[in-house]
């Protein structure tokens, strides 16, 4: 018997290691959201990111002319766009006060780094240099100063990795900031979309698309991107809405965690779609 | 043989660095070469096939691990693309693969196949044609990934191979 199976090893060794690992990979596809395996990965990319933060660093000095050049217009722009907002605070707060509305509250934002970027077609992640430590938690959005990056998805001691928009995993609600009609949108490999909405709602190339005050994930309006165009016009009661998002994310360096701390009272009441722990 | 497993994967790590911090400068449509690919290939050429499985499913399973991605997604493509890139061992033919475009054309294929299986896997859901899984999310970043291999082309010395 032994002799048979170091026979079959000698002639077939190649195919049995094969298909030995490809069982094993399967298996690992339905280990992914297990605690365990979140655990293991949280302390693995964290030990990781602390080598590549520094490399990422040493880039960031060369990129750094330039996005100084940048940011002073940006800069410029903005300082114009808070004056404006300014009058209309002071005119907000003066309302709220003569209605007794219950204030908003602010939304804190962790400045973060990009230290590595893991760019395939369907699952797009970047590794930020902030976590626990800084009060990072899963599921709170990463903005930049052009909109929505993405979604926390795993947090070490001093290190994260967002899910960003062009990642497969991850589903949102946005709506068009125009006509006001909510819409889920996906990574669909290829394109960014809002997808089954109905040939009758009011969506039409260059709205601008944001999130969704429905959203569980994100619950404040943040600036997703613009409506390319309508697809799936011919057939079917639904239209694909192509969005193209506002962020670029081969050229994004730097980011900001939004540390939202949601209501327990509201989440309870509400049909919370995504699990923060 | 162990030898050889521990150097490929440390040389891993700094490859890792700097596929996740430099090479995200130079992607083309969000289409980026596949170093990790290329030096499996190297060493599956090198060593052989069953070599060239095992070190794919452990790059695959760190890559994994480190970078976010869906557990299970990059082993099983880089297992397979280590198994097909081992069919090209042959220990008479090490110098001829790598100082000629053989070399490239190997990574070429590889680099295809993985980033398939690759797609296949984590879009298993999508409305992608046949089409556009084949050529824009498999043949395109296997063109830009051997475009790439003729670095080792280049500057393989030929010493090492005697």
């Amino acid at each position: 018997m032994k002799r048979l199976f170091l026979e079959l090893w000698e002639n077939f060794k190649e195919y049995i290691v094969l298909v030995v690992l490809i069982v094993a990979s399967l298996l690992a596809l339905t280990f992914n959201e297990n605690i365990a395996v979140q655990k293991v990965r949280a302390a693995a990319f964290g030990s990781f990111a602390g080598v590549t933060s520094v490399v990422s660093d040493l880039i960031s000095i060369a990129k750094i002319k330039s996005e100084n050049t940048r940011l002073s217009e940006v800069n410029a722009e903005l300082m114009l766009q808070v004056n404006m907002l300014r009058q209309y605070g002071i005119e907000n707060r003066a309302l709220k006060e003569l209605l007794n509305f219950k204030d908003s509250s602010d939304y804190p934002l962790i400045p973060a780094i990009i230290v590595a970027k893991s760019l395939t077609r369907a699952q797009n992640t970047f590794t930020l240099n902030v976590g626990s430590k800084n009060n990072v938690s899963r599921g709170m959005p990463v903005i930049n100063d052009e909109g929505l990056v993405g979604i926390i998805h795993s947090v070490s001691e001093d290190f994260s990795i967002v899910r960003t928009l062009k990642n497969q995993e991850l589903k949102l609600t946005v709506k068009d900031e125009r006509s006001r009609i909510d819409a889920v949108m996906k990574w669909n490999g290829e394109n960014l979309v809002m997808i089954n909405v109905p040939k009758t709602h009011d969506v039409e190339p260059g709205d601008r698309i944001i999130t969704s005050e429905l959203s569980s994930i994100v619950p404040v309006p943040i600036p997703v991107g613009v409506v390319l165009k309508l697809t799936d016009v011919e057939r079917g009661i639904f239209n694909e809405v192509k969005v193209k998002p506002f962020v670029d994310f081969m050229r994004i360096q730097h980011v900001f965690v939004l540390g939202i701390v949601e209501s327990r009272q509201k989440n309870n009441l509400e049909l919370n779609f995504y699990n923060r722990d | 043989m162990r030898t050889d497993y521990i150097y490929s994967i440390i040389l891993f790590f700094p490859l890792l660095i700097i596929q996740t911090t430099i090479v995200p400068l130079v992607a083309i449509d969000g289409a980026v070469p596949d170093l990790i690919l290329i030096m499996l290939v190297f060493y599956t050429i090198r060593n052989g096939q069953v070599y060239g499985t095992v070190l794919g499913f452990i790059y695959g399973f760190i890559f994994d691990l480190i970078t976010g991605s869906f557990l299970g997604s990059t082993m099983l493509s880089k297992t397979l693309a280590g198994f097909l890139a081992g069919y090209f061992y042959n220990e008479n033919r090490l110098e001829s693969n790598f100082k000629s475009l053989v070399f490239s054309l190997i990574v070429l294929l590889c680099a295809s196949v993985d980033s398939v299986i690759y797609t296949f896997i984590t879009q298993i859901d999508s409305s992608s044609s046949l089409f556009s899984l084949l050529i824009e999310q498999g043949m395109i970043p296997g063109i830009y990934t051997a475009l790439l291999s003729f670095v080792v082309v280049i500057f393989y010395p030929q010493r090492s191979i005697n």
